[in-house]
């Protein structure tokens, strides 16, 4: 009788929460998460008014750079769907539409995601709510709208409607109607594409393959740029991107741009195959929605996606605890120092040895730091060979340029284990020694066998003091952002997980991003005055002189740096705590 | 009969060969304070994410308050409050915006969840912090927020991970008082603790799980008197004359202690780590 009266209560109370209310509660959580992003540190004081000022004109600075990488395929998109109408290729429509596609989703699996890159909210944390699927469904459709991805492929979309309605207005109609499908068919695709790779990326293995398919993705581009000359068809640009808008058009006819296009194209001669075509294309805009929504409700029903815990075993025997013992014995006596056989002081070795092994169990984060050298060897053996006094400090700096961020964010990695280093009596000298030996040892190895491709490609011989002077110039970057790098690695530190940038942010911050790239591109630009000077003079090892005293410079700054680190650090662990040791 | 809040069938979860929860039968009268006990992994957290529909089971049943959870998922969660493991904050909210959006999630009018927000932040001495981001707090004061969140809608079931855990000596009697005073009002309490005392002062009933297994299921009676559902064999006759007095950590050292003999970590510390000062 009593489970009865409760059985009662249950239905009575739990009559159906409207709609409008957990959707606008998710839309203002949302939009107080983005505010409090960009507002967290009020600016209370000069040095906070400071910071904000910068800030603010950081963005200023980065904005125009992200708007400008909007604008070309917006543009693109636009004019190509005005010229395939206004100039009498319209087989060349659904090329376009599927060249916005691969565009879209290249962007997404990027991780060019601004939503996701100034929150750290996972909508799968709204399953503990009262939802019913279909609202969890809607939710997850909508909260990723306002990705780079989306609004560059809306965008584009946008761009060619207009194309396509100022080249020829009877087609204005469908294209808004077609296109807007095309758009929803584009965002369920984005959805089931990050619900699937979300899926597999729970994997550790998979998240390397995955990097190493990615890399490979983007090296296979450059190289089929690099290619065309000898891909030449006649009659054919010599274009790999025009000669894929020539070639893929009969390829299409069965897939979605196919449709979209046919769709639009026929609507005023043969509504009756456009209409057809339509519905192909709202078919697959329901594959792509339902498949979507089986992924969604398994995570719905408490899918488990860690890998951690399956590989749990529960064997908990004598044998295994003495092999254990042994092992720790084993370990203690390896671990005893042996300063004088040693390469390195104890701290100093033990830390190499830990960032060692953190590194070498992260597959990807290894492929991600080797892969401009792929494009070292394709720019080297291009057109950009027969340039060597350009190719060799470009090699060098575009190397440097992926390298340089892991100086500026040495404890990130490390997070609740850098209370280790705080605990330990042990100077934090020796720990950024350490960091920053590897960091380097790292740089000098990749730098050096992009320097050897160079050598060994270039068509033209590299002067000496040429040669002197980028190695010069190279130190002096390092140094540089060595110094720089230490600053913010205590002042900023953040936490991130090496190899999974996407999912759990990136090494450097905005503020590190622009110093990387005010000294490297500085130093750069730097260089044209210098040069204009020693041709000048008639002194071609001008450049190395100013360089090496810069280095000289750098070098001194890193070492009085490193002197006075502890007390600096002292003075911000407070940070430290703040950030990295938070649970 | 005594209308049961709780209630499972074998309920079984495995991750790829490893069995976290075996066969578990549980079952919680409506208006219980319970505590549920086992060692590290023993598989409480596991259990506390089927109970309240964040993870799938593998096999068997759930009833919460007489409603499958498989069936109507949105329907229990609505009577049910939890603060996780994790405790699942929004670090970028404040504690008010916070509120405000979990009592808006749970269906509550605006006029009520800003009422509540109010009063609950007061109550949780977190009042003082409006203009500070959750993921500024300190660790205690994110578990008051993450209690505060889990009874804003008023829940008929409470489920706690580890609730006590950095809380404050005086905050931790704040919130105790304030959980007896939900059951008193009819409400149940499903409570997983390390800190036995806690548990032995606060629960009516207590249920043991080792290694995915419920052991031990009763009242606190019933298991130090030895009757609790769910013993084997193996630990009858254990017990010395008088065992009504133990204290529950004797009955559980008892329960999960009994088939340790085998287990390195569980040597006479005389024998191991000699060369500790």
């Amino acid at each position: 009788m009593a489970e009865l009266a409760a059985r009662d209560t249950l239905s009575v109370s739990t009559r159906g929460i409207p709609a409008g209310t957990q959707l606008t509660a998710v839309a203002w959580l949302r939009w107080r998460m983005f505010v409090n992003n960009i507002f967290r540190r009020r600016p209370t004081g000069t040095h906070q008014a400071v910071g904000l000022a910068f800030a603010i004109l950081l963005r200023l600075i980065v904005w125009p750079f992200l708007a400008l990488m909007v604008v070309g395929p917006v543009a693109g998109s636009g004019f190509l769907a005005w010229i395939a109408i206004a100039e009498g290729h319209p087989q060349t429509l659904a090329p376009l539409l599927a060249g916005i596609v691969i565009l879209w989703q290249f962007v997404s699996i990027n991780g060019l995601n601004i939503a996701a890159a100034v929150s750290s909210f996972d909508p799968a944390s709204l399953t503990r709510f009262p939802l019913r699927f279909g609202r969890y469904l809607v939710l997850r459709t909508l909260l990723g709208l306002l990705t780079s991805s989306t609004i560059v492929g809306c965008l584009a979309l946008l761009a060619a409607t207009v194309g396509i309605s100022l080249a020829k207005p009877a087609l204005a109609l469908p294209a808004v109607i077609v296109l807007a499908v095309y758009a929803l068919m584009n965002i369920f695709l984005t959805r089931m594409i990050g619900a699937w790779m979300e899926r597999w990326l729970a994997n550790r293995r998979f998240r390397e393959i995955f990097g190493l398919l990615m890399a490979l993705f983007a090296v296979g581009i450059q190289f089929l740029s690099f290619q065309r000359a000898s891909m030449r068809i006649p009659g054919i640009p010599d274009n790999w991107f025009l000669r894929f808008f020539h070639g893929s058009g009969p390829y299409l006819h069965w897939l979605p741009p196919g449709f979209a296009a046919n769709a639009i194209l026929l609507a005023p001669q043969r509504p009756a195959v456009a209409l057809a075509q339509f519905t192909g294309l709202l078919a697959s805009t329901a594959l792509f929605a339902a498949v979507f929504a089986i992924r969604l409700h398994k995570q719905f029903l408490g899918e488990h996606l860690s890998e951690g815990v399956s590989r749990r075993t529960p064997a908990n025997t004598v044998t295994r605890g003495r092999a254990l013992s042994r092992q720790a014995d084993a370990l203690a006596t390896q671990a005893r120092p042996l300063p004088s056989r040693a390469a390195f002081p104890p701290v100093v070795g033990a830390c190499l040895r830990k960032e060692w092994l953190v590194l070498r169990g992260n597959g990807a984060q290894i492929i991600k730091m080797f892969t401009p050298l792929i494009f070292v060897v394709i720019f080297s053996s291009g057109g950009f060979g027969q340039h060597s006094t350009y190719l060799l400090p470009g090699a060098i700096a575009y190397v440097l340029f992926g390298l340089l961020a892991g100086l500026y964010n040495v404890f990130g990695a490390d997070g609740l284990g850098v209370q280790l280093y705080l605990l330990a009596p042990i100077r934090m000298r020796d720990v950024i020694l350490a960091k920053n030996l590897m960091s380097l040892g790292l740089i000098a190895v990749e730098a050096g066998l992009a320097w050897a491709a160079v050598a060994m490609l270039a068509r033209n011989p590299i002067p000496l003091s040429l040669e002197i002077s980028t190695a010069l110039w190279a130190i002096f970057v390092i140094a540089m952002n060595l110094a720089l790098g230490t600053l913010r690695s205590i002042q900023a530190p953040h936490r991130f997980v090496p190899g999974q940038e996407r999912q759990r942010g990136t090494p450097t911050n905005r503020t590190s991003g622009l110093l990387i790239f005010l000294v490297l591109f500085g130093s750069m630009i730097l260089q044209v005055p210098v040069v204009y000077l020693s041709h000048s003079f008639h002194e071609p090892w001008l450049t190395a002189w100013i360089f090496g005293f810069l280095a000289a410079a750098a070098i001194a700054a890193d070492a009085l740096l490193l002197r006075n680190v502890d007390h600096f650090i002292l003075a911000h662990r407070d940070v430290f705590a703040e950030v990295l040791c938070k649970i | 009969m005594t209308s049961l809040a709780i209630d499972t069938i074998a309920l079984t979860r495995q991750f790829g060969e490893f069995t976290a929860v075996k066969d578990v039968n549980l079952r919680v009268a409506a208006g219980q304070f319970f505590g549920f006990l086992g060692p590290n992994g023993a598989g409480k957290s596991t259990t506390i994410k089927m109970l309240t529909g964040l993870l799938a089971p593998t096999s068997g049943n759930i009833r919460i308050l007489g409603e499958d959870l498989n069936e109507h998922p949105a329907e229990v969660k609505r009577q049910i409050g939890v603060v996780p493991e994790g405790m699942a904050l929004f670090g970028r909210l404040t504690a008010d915006e916070y509120l405000r959006f979990v009592g808006r999630m749970y269906g509550l009018d605006r006029a009520t969840t800003l009422q509540r927000t109010r009063e609950l932040l007061e109550f949780m001495q977190l009042a003082g912090e409006r203009e500070k981001l959750i993921t500024d707090f300190s660790h205690g004061m994110q578990k008051k927020l993450a209690l505060a969140a889990a009874v804003i809608h008023g829940p008929r079931i409470l489920f706690l991970d580890e609730p006590f855990e950095g809380v404050d000596a005086v905050a931790a009697g704040t919130l105790k008082a304030m959980l007896q005073r939900m059951i008193a009002r009819g409400a149940t309490v499903f409570l997983t603790s390390h800190v036995l005392e806690i548990v032995e002062r606060l629960c009516t009933h207590v249920a043991i799980i080792h290694r995915g297994e419920l052991v031990a299921q009763g009242s606190l009676e019933e298991l130090r008197a030895g009757a609790g559902s769910g013993q084997t064999d193996s630990r009858e006759g254990t017990a010395p004359s008088g065992r009504e007095d133990r204290s529950l950590e004797e009955v559980f050292l008892e329960i999960v202690g009994a088939d340790r003999e085998g287990n390195p970590a569980a040597t006479a510390p005389e024998q191991e780590l000699s060369w500790l000062s």
